[in-house]
């Protein structure tokens, strides 16, 4: 079922930096945005681990530079672009990207339809 | 080889800032050089990765650069030393330490062990009836300020591409027992200098996960590690599993995710084994690795709201 949440406005996001959400409300983030030439959004689901939270502390996705996703339960690295998995345990695989709706005023939301099924 | 556990693990990693201020806030005290000690000096180590110093890489996405030996004498270290050059270079270090690596290339140090013995901290004792160890009257067991900081180096668990070729090289080349194992998964094993359950458990994988999965510090009991694990999570740092109770070992266990590529864990209460012991075997699942699991939840409310009335997220 279509159920649109906002989440924030994107000026809140800095380049160079991510954000994880929790629009379903279920207690933890289950979709994170990274801002690097342009706004990149993905399941917080590794594709390595079912269901994994690639977080290591709230909002941590990035590697020291923000020029790489990692998931910080075994150190897997992912093109902010693509989603693709390039560097460990799931090479090939990639994450689920998450479609983002921005308004004229540049408020983000999504279709949290699409956060209901596990990866 | 009197091998008594870890002393220290040495990691390469990426943002060093994240790093120390994650292994601070976990509970290892900051002693200077990346170094971060347990209550008895054992220790993590981090440098950045790309430090020409550290011993090479296992190419994969795992920052853990060497595992260093506590050994009860230089005449261990010394033992080691004269095994392993027998097939594969052993490097002399400056203090009397060793390196070199093993089978699968992860590298290995060993010195005499830095361990200090800890004096006055006492295990967590309680009031179970029947039992003669008891908390003594008028001793509480908890309060909001109570101490739970890592006592010392648990243990490692390595992800590798061979486990039976790991087992039979800490085996016979430097003593290790297994006391348990996971059928086609891998062994717990403890060097013959200690009798915890394992200080190292490895886990069969794919080439490309080639690495660290965790490691783990002990605690002093259960409550210190649920309270320790609390006082993480408040603070914003992500749970993976736990906390919960190992089948094999009986552990207590707390799981974090963390930026040095590998999990980090908080543990307490592990079983101890000497020779008389037969190593059990079963298939690995969630069955045989925790006897009960726990998830932490923010809110609780007791009562909850009246009934019919709108419930928060979280809220059961
Ligand atoms: S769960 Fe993400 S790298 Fe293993």
């Amino acid at each position: 079922m279509q159920e649109v949440i906002r989440l924030c406005h994107s000026g809140e996001i800095a380049e160079g930096s991510a954000r994880g959400f929790d629009p379903k409300g279920s207690g933890r983030d289950t979709m994170f945005v990274v801002r690097r030439d342009g706004l990149h959004a993905w399941r917080n689901a590794c594709p390595h681990w079912t269901g994994t939270s690639m977080a290591w502390r709230k909002d941590a996705y990035l590697n020291a530079d923000g020029s790489r996703i990692v998931c910080a339960a075994h150190g897997a690295q992912f093109d902010i672009w693509s989603g693709a998995c390039i560097l460990g345990p799931c090479i090939g695989e990639s994450l689920v990207r998450v479609t983002l709706i921005e308004s004229e005023e540049g408020t983000l939301s999504v279709d949290i339809s699409q956060l209901e099924t596990s990866t | 080889m009197n091998i008594i556990g870890p002393d220290a693990l040495v990691f390469g990693v990426d943002d060093i800032a994240a790093c120390a201020q994650y292994l601070t806030e976990y509970g290892l005290q900051p002693v200077g050089g990346g170094r971060f000690e347990a209550l008895d000096g054992t220790a993590i180590v981090i440098a950045a990765k790309d430090d020409a110093t550290l011993p090479a890489g296992l190419g994969t996405a795992s920052m853990l650069r060497k595992t260093i030996y506590g050994c009860a004498d230089q005449a261990t270290v010394d033992a080691i030393a004269q095994e392993l050059r027998k097939d594969r270079d052993v490097k002399q270090l400056a203090d009397g330490a060793i390196e070199s690596v093993d089978d699968l290339g992860f590298a290995l140090g060993f010195q005499v062990t830095v361990r200090r013995k800890l004096l006055d901290l006492p295990g967590e004792l309680s009031n179970a009836p029947g039992s003669a160890a008891r908390r003594p009257v008028n001793s509480v067991a908890v309060d909001d300020g109570m101490a739970a900081k890592p006592r010392t180096l648990s243990h490692v668990v390595y992800f590798v591409p061979d486990a039976a070729k790991a087992e039979a090289f800490y085996a016979k080349r430097l003593g290790f027992i297994t006391t348990d194992r996971f059928t086609g998964a891998g062994p717990f094993m403890r060097p013959a200098g200690t009798e915890d359950h394992h200080t190292l458990f490895m886990i069969q994988t794919p080439p490309q996960m080639k690495g660290c999965e965790h490691f783990t510090f002990h605690l002093g009991g259960p409550t210190e590690v649920l309270l320790a694990g609390t006082r993480f999570v408040a603070k914003g740092y992500e749970s993976f599993w736990g906390p919960g109770r190992h089948r094999y070992g009986s552990n207590w266990f707390w799981y974090f995710n963390s930026p040095l590529g590998c999990h980090v864990e908080y543990d307490a209460d592990m079983d101890q084994h000497n020779d008389q012991w037969t190593a059990r075997e079963a298939a690995m699942g969630a069955d045989a690795s925790q006897l009960f699991l726990f998830q932490h939840r923010e809110k609780w409310a007791p009562g909850g709201p009246p009934p019919g009335a709108q419930r928060a997220p979280g809220d059961h």
